[in-house]
């Protein structure tokens, strides 16, 4: 792998079409290079979960079908797989909203991400030490149930759960969603350091911006099922048009991103500016 | 002092009766958690799975063997109901899945009867429905030997199924796809295998059960509607609970026998028919998810 780019993951101007009529993403094209992380921001409804949908082959579950385009894992082109068959290829989501077994204990929540594998009770409880040693504060909580732990442990229990599978990508739908935003640094201490340490690619949705951006390589920015802009995070972050969108650091009002560009190319004054 | 031995043969008769109706709801409540729909299908499964083996009896296999061929037949009964069934009618909504259960039932009782004929079969498991004679001398009290045999076995079963799920791996597959199908299936749980185990294992639930109550009444279509007895059971004991069906059909078993004994009377009898279900409107009152029935746990 020294000539060809590698990418663990390459999405190919993908359609999605929910109920055979509502379009959430019209042409989205990422890649993730194996070993790095990669973010794709956007607000609510631009697609960012129904992208990560398609690539775990979730989307079938909600009626959802990719129309058109193609997505390619690892060499593998993701077609009528399902979910349980790519947690098998190593792809594992971590879904929006925790999704911890609430009535499992905390420890059986982590367990149970080791389903797909076959082994035996020791290499679980190996393999668990090892997962433990990532997120120690769910050591102190493994026999709690796991609808009674805060926001922050669940998340973790999600992101732990899903390192039980032994994953070569992740992906993380916005795991700072309703999180302090010291929980949301520890989280993405974790995350980063499993990429490093494990070195796990990541696809990462957020809607926190500036966060992702400062732990990912990479950054897309999609809006209404298009990508409008994409590039290294750095770049990203000191790109004028994030700064003044998903960043706020403007001082003018907050506008979408085909405003700016229409802006910018000053074909006509900005309607939507209050 | 005979007043109270009786009340007492009344509830135990009732206890033992009681554990065959934690069986049934057993099988409902296997199917409840797996994929949150009610089975009524779940009186029909008691039905074929006893007359498949009486059927298999009667062609000259012996006992064991008609035991395990009628599971296998079982399984294959949870095989079609997950591929021709619920797999087609995936993320479809709970009363969709209902109805299809009910369904499912009347297909059930028609190839039971296609198969094996109508008439009334006798069952004879080689133990009677006599009063155990060391304990009628050393206590004075007239236990039946079948109605504890049954006991015993509807209790081993129970235990063994619950512990099961406590710790295999197919438990815990089991007790995730419970609480969150979707996240279950994210991180490679096979929802369809689970659901075929679930399937099978509620399959030889219902068969224990159907022998049991074959060997007191007779295999008969009767049995459709005795299981639906589990209904009372569940409310009492709550949908998703494994100790709620079995506390919930002792309660039934025990309040329907002495409600009989003691105030049956005073309506003409017969009121074991009924009594069970004004019982459940009481608690669905009192406490609608039942005794164990998982609070949904929501963090504010």
């Amino acid at each position: 792998m020294t000539a060809e780019t590698d990418n663990i993951l390459e999405i190919d101007a993908i359609e999605v079409i929910y109920d055979s009529v509502i379009a959430a993403v019209h042409d989205v094209s990422l890649t993730v290079p194996r070993g790095k992380i990669v973010a794709l921001l956007g607000g609510n409804g631009a697609g960012k979960s129904t992208t990560l949908k398609a690539v775990s082959t979730m989307l079938a579950a909600e009626r959802g079908m990719v129309t058109k385009g193609t997505i390619t894992y690892d060499g593998t082109p993701v077609k009528t797989q399902n979910p349980a068959e790519m947690v098998g290829l190593g792809m594992v989501q971590v879904l929006e909203g925790r999704r911890c077994f609430g009535h499992l204990t905390v420890e059986e929540n982590i367990i149970a991400g080791a389903y797909s594998r076959r082994l035996s009770k020791q290499e679980i409880r190996a393999e668990l030490e090892k997962i433990y040693g990532y997120f120690n504060r769910l050591k102190d909580r493994r026999r709690s149930q796991a609808g009674f732990t805060s926001g922050g442990e669940q998340q973790m229990v999600a992101v732990a759960r899903a390192m039980m599978a032994k994953p070569k990508m992740l992906l993380l739908d916005e795991p700072s969603m309703g999180l302090a935003p010291q929980l949301v640094a520890e989280i993405f201490n974790i995350v980063n350091e499993l990429n490093q340490k494990e070195g796990v690619s990541i696809l990462l949705a957020e809607q926190n911006t500036n966060v992702a951006l400062r732990n990912a390589d990479y950054g897309y920015i999609i809006e209404t099922g298009h990508v409008m802009l994409h590039g290294t995070a750095k770049s990203l972050l000191n790109d004028e048009k994030v700064k003044d969108l998903y960043l706020g650091i403007s001082k003018e009002g907050r506008k979408n991103f085909r405003d700016v560009l229409r802006k910018e190319s000053a074909l006509r004054p900005d309607l939507h500016q209050g | 002092m005979i007043e109270f031995l009786f009340f007492i043969e009344v509830v135990v008769a009732g206890l033992l009766a009681g554990t065959m109706y934690s069986l049934v709801a057993l099988g409902f409540v296997l199917i409840y958690k797996a994929s949150s729909t009610f089975n009524f299908a779940q009186g029909a499964m008691v039905f074929f799975a006893v007359l498949a083996f009486v059927g298999f009896m009667e062609l000259g296999l012996p006992f064991v063997v008609s035991f395990f061929v009628t599971i296998l037949l079982m399984g294959l009964v949870g095989f079609c109901t997950e591929r021709l069934v619920l797999k087609p009618l995936m993320n479809q909504s709970e009363d969709t899945l209902l109805m299809a259960t009910i369904g499912l039932g009347f297909v059930l009782e028609g190839l039971a009867q296609a198969a094996w004929g109508v008439e009334v079969r006798r069952l004879d498991l080689g133990i009677g429905d006599f009063p155990i004679p060391w304990i009628m001398d050393s206590a004075g009290l007239f236990i039946s030997a079948l109605d504890l045999t049954a006991g015993l076995v509807s209790a081993i079963l129970i235990i063994v199924l619950a512990l099961i799920f406590k710790y295999t791996k197919m438990g815990l597959g089991l007790r995730a796809v419970a609480d969150d199908p979707g996240a279950a299936s994210s991180i490679g749980i096979p929802l369809g295998n689970i659901m075929l185990l679930v399937w099978t294992a509620a399959g030889i639930v219902a068969l224990v059960a159907g022998m049991m109550w074959g060997a007191r009444a007779g295999v008969q279509f009767a049995l459709v509607d005795l299981a639906l007895k589990a209904l009372p059971v569940l409310i009492i004991g709550g949908f998703s609970s494994i100790p709620g069906a079995i506390v919930g059909g002792l309660i039934i078993g025990a309040s329907e026998k002495v409600l009989e004994v003691y105030v049956g009377p005073y309506f003409g009898g017969a009121i074991e028919g009924w009594a069970p279900y004004v019982l459940a409107i009481f608690f669905l009152l009192w406490r609608p998810e039942g005794l164990y029935g998982e609070k949904i746990i929501r963090r504010v």
